[in-house]
């Protein structure tokens, strides 16, 4: 494969965002546990660990603000400083917020946020207690000796009693020095070589920007100060004699003292002369090495192909039906018949491999959420416990992306509405602390997720009011709408229960966000609730979006599929055993009464039609049970789903089509859709309701096809 | 690569002679490359610390550039095992940032300087200047108080 320089750089800078988005989610993580576990010396390695990493990526892409930081705090963390650690992990969240907003800067090339503020926090954290300015101030360094132990100011005393020559030698650390524990070491080797160090500032649990040493030497200032220019660490070296008693001595340094110096922050001269890839450590390498990273375009690629394949496979099983029938005898029957089993085999592993490839555990989504609880709860000032299970499900990694939005909404809706206030909740008589769960499982061929929350619930009676005050609702409808149905109008767009919109919840966006995402996922949401007990949003995914298994049956010589895994049971019985309720037709299946969807035309009353046998395709939609009446049933097929797209479908109804192997269009239907549209349609008297919810869509079915067989 | 001005022995004005131990080839070439640019000669190669004790005795070199994770003898051990044979030996400690205790306890046993990998051609020819620059009394206590 070629690619040009350009490419290549693109891919690095993409390969940067990613990674670097990993590192400071990681940040987040470690940040939050050293929340609970305060100076857990594991986890502030570890990030540590990750402010050098991002440190040195940001460095070898040329983004400095980043790359500067993440330097800084790294310095200030280095130094492990026992009286700094209960600040770091906001720090290290503050850090995560700002790295996150310069990440997007860079990409999106907008304005990088203000970054002074951290860098203030950070140096805060270099010196706990002061205000973090003082770093940049003399008046800080008018008593130097103040940073040496009374046993260094003995010996200095000493020495300068004794008549001695004593410097007071400060040397400013290269910003561009790596490792400063070791330039101070380099320093005072080089020091001690031109006489006695007598006191070293500064010790193990300070900061290394700068050094300070008290020498006691023979040598002149020029000398010591030659000696103190080493390259790499150190340019800039101040050597004043030390005399007289301790006041004119710290005097005498105070007045010698530029501001400047030892400022934390690089100053820009500097930075600009030395490219900032320079900086970038080698050590800087991906985590593992046995990680490929792919685009996931490259990955969909090879599923379409995939798909393609699977076509190829159902043409040749007709052809080999065709062969058969022309030449029953020919025994190179058999021998297709094996071929053709084996290349299903492969097939199949095929397509479950590179299915696989898509799917990635769940937890990629959930790891961001204890940082928005965090967050959200200290807003809101409540105080919120998340627990997360079964982060280890899979689910294809477009459907996850996409899920990220709507379940932020469902979390930071359960803790501003869902979840009362710690004092509402001692009246109630609940632990004060509120529970939010996250849970991920499959079930059969989709993923669940839901978001608990041990709130005060929804008040089924004020969603419908609110319904009707908004005008969603009419007061027939309202009165019409069964409690199910009256929850899931707060996800209607413009529904909102919410006295006001709070920052923290609404954002200004209802949950209409929630339904609309899960409707083009074809999945479904689904809400559970009870007075003073909770809520729990529900919401079902399938595993993947690109082939489901299907189950094939025809009405009026149509052709439809419905996905497998939602067909509970297929039921065999007479046009007479279906009966009126109401509206409704109804099944009595075994002690069951199952509402009927009758998908084609109603028999004629007129003709004879009670004996005539039909299908009754046992739905499980959400948690309803409906049965699709059907003219015939045709076979389970896999089907590979070809979207399509919005002009050439209208309505819901269908929510993909695919082709089979002798070329016939498929239609796949949207079962969801119908029973909305069935249960809608129940309020209106006409007969129509029952003609068949489907005759608008099959007239559709060519202009399907033509998408549909232009992109086989 | 880059002209600079050749480094000569202050003594007797001939190119300065290194010994460069590292265990992987590619970096053996790489630092030998930049050397000579620097107008030196390299006297010697190792690819472990115990080699390195033997180069060292064998062609006494100017400078050494030493790495530090090697196999048999790791470079911290080889400094100071040099420097106590050869309290002038000029060993210039080469790695990575992540090594930054391993560098101070090499420059408390002994060892003159270190630079940073990946190695940048002016940082090292700044570090060999300030080096042989030294008078060779220069690190001699360096040790004791460290």
């Amino acid at each position: 494969m070629t690619s040009s320089p350009e490419d290549r750089a693109n891919e690095l800078r993409e390969l940067f965002f990613e990674s670097a988005t990993e590192l400071v989610q990681n940040l987040n993580e470690q940040a939050m546990h050293l929340e609970k576990a305060p100076g857990d010396p594991e986890t502030l390695r570890s990030l540590r660990r990750t402010v050098h990493t991002l440190k040195g990526d940001a460095a070898a892409c040329g983004f400095r603000e980043l790359s500067e930081l993440a330097h800084e705090f790294e310095d200030v963390l280095t130094l492990e400083n026992p009286a700094a650690t209960p600040l770091v992990p906001d720090v290290a969240l503050r850090a995560a917020d700002v790295f996150t907003g310069l990440l997007e800067g860079y990409r999106l090339k907008k304005k990088l946020p203000n970054i002074e503020p951290l860098r203030l926090e950070i140096a805060r954290l270099a010196h706990p207690g002061s205000n973090g300015i003082v770093e940049k101030k003399p008046a800080k360094r008018a008593s130097p000796v103040a940073h040496w132990s009374e046993y260094e100011r003995m010996t200095v005393a000493k020495a300068v009693a004794a008549g001695k020559r004593v410097y007071h030698v400060r040397v400013p650390l290269d910003p561009q020095c790596a490792m400063p524990i070791a330039a101070r070491q380099m320093i005072k080797v080089a020091l001690s070589a031109l006489g006695e160090v007598l006191a070293l500032y500064p010790g193990d649990d300070a900061p290394v920007t700068r050094v300070e040493i008290a020498l006691s030497s023979e040598k002149s200032a020029e000398q010591i100060r030659a000696k103190c220019r080493i390259p790499t660490i150190a340019q800039n070296p101040r050597v004043t004699l030390w005399q007289g008693n301790a006041s004119a001595e710290t005097g005498a340094v105070a007045a010698s003292t530029e501001p400047a110096t030892t400022s934390p922050s690089v100053p820009d001269g500097k930075a600009t002369s030395a490219p900032p890839e320079d900086s970038a450590p080698a050590t800087a390498v991906p985590a593992s090495d046995n990680t490929l990273r792919v685009d996931t375009e490259k990955i969909d690629n090879v599923l379409n192909l995939v798909g393609e394949l699977i076509l190829a496979k159902s043409m040749w099983q007709q052809m080999l039906h065709e062969f058969a029938r022309r030449f029953p005898k020919d025994d190179l029957h058999g021998k297709f018949s094996d071929v053709m089993a084996f290349q299903a085999r492969a097939l199949n592993d095929l397509q479950r491999s590179v299915m696989k490839i898509r799917m990635v555990p769940v937890e990629q989504l959930f790891r961001r959420f204890p940082r928005v609880v965090r967050d959200v709860a200290r807003q809101s000032g409540k105080d919120i416990e998340l627990v997360v299970k079964g982060g280890d499900t899979d689910l294809d990694k477009r459907i996850l992306d996409a899920l990220a939005e709507p379940l932020t909404h469902l979390v930071r809706n359960a803790i501003g509405h869902g979840i009362e206030s710690a004092e509402e909740r001692a009246r109630a008589g609940k632990r004060p602390q509120g529970t939010l769960r996250l849970n991920a499982y499959h079930q059969g061929n989709q993923v669940v997720i839901e978001v608990s929350d041990d709130g005060h619930g929804i008040a089924v009676e004020r969603v419908r009011q609110r319904a009707l005050s908004q005008g969603l609702l009419s007061v027939e409808e309202a009165a019409q709408l069964s409690d199910a149905e009256t929850l899931d109008m707060i996800f209607r767009p413009g529904f909102s229960t919410a006295a006001e919109i709070t920052e923290l919840s609404g954002r200004g966006v209802g949950l209409d966000v929630v339904q609309s995402v899960l409707d083009r996922l074809k999945g479904t949401v689904q809400i559970e609730t009870e007075a003073g007990r909770g809520t729990t949003f529900r919401l079902r995914l399938p595993l993947t979006l690109a082939i489901i298994k299907a189950l094939l049956f025809g009405v009026e010589r149509r052709l439809y599929a419905i996905p497998l895994n939602s067909v509970v049971e297929i039921a065999r019985t007479f046009e007479d055993e279906v009966h009126r309720v109401e509206n409704y037709e109804v099944l009595q299946l075994r002690n069951q009464v199952l509402p009927l969807l009758r998908l084609g035309a109603p028999p004629d009353p007129g003709v004879e039609s009670a004996g005539r046998k039909i299908f009754v395709l046992v739905t499980n939609s959400g948690d309803k049970k409906f049965g699709l009446i059907v003219d015939t049933l045709v076979g389970e097929e896999e089907l590979v789903i070809k979207a399509l797209d919005d002009q050439s479908i209208s309505t819901e109804l269908v929510s993909g089509a695919s082709i089979l192997g002798d070329g016939r269009v498929v239609l796949i239907l949207n079962l969801m859709a119908l029973v909305e549209r069935f249960t809608k349609a129940r309020g209106n008297a006409a007969d129509s309701r029952l003609a068949g919810v489907l005759r608008a869509g099959t007239e559709l079915a060519p202009q399907a096809r033509a998408i549909a067989g232009g992109q086989a | 690569m880059e002209q600079f001005a050749p480094v000569k022995r202050s003594e007797d004005g001939q190119p300065v002679r290194y010994l460069i131990v590292d265990d992987s080839v590619f970096a053996r070439k790489n630092l030998a490359r930049m050397v000579e640019s620097f107008g030196g000669q390299v006297a010697g190669e190792a690819g472990d610390g115990i080699t390195a004790i033997s180069e060292y005795d064998r062609v006494t070199p100017d400078i050494v550039l030493m790495d530090i994770t090697m196999p048999q003898m790791e470079g911290i051990e080889a400094a100071e095992k040099i420097v106590r044979e050869h309290p002038n030996a000029r060993i210039v400690m080469v790695s990575s940032v992540g090594y930054q205790e391993n560098i101070v306890a090499a420059l408390q046993r002994g060892a003159r300087h270190f630079v940073q990998k990946p190695v940048k051609p002016e940082v090292l020819y700044e570090v060999i200047k300030y080096v042989m620059r030294d008078d060779g009394a220069a690190a001699r206590s360096a040790g004791a108080g460290a």
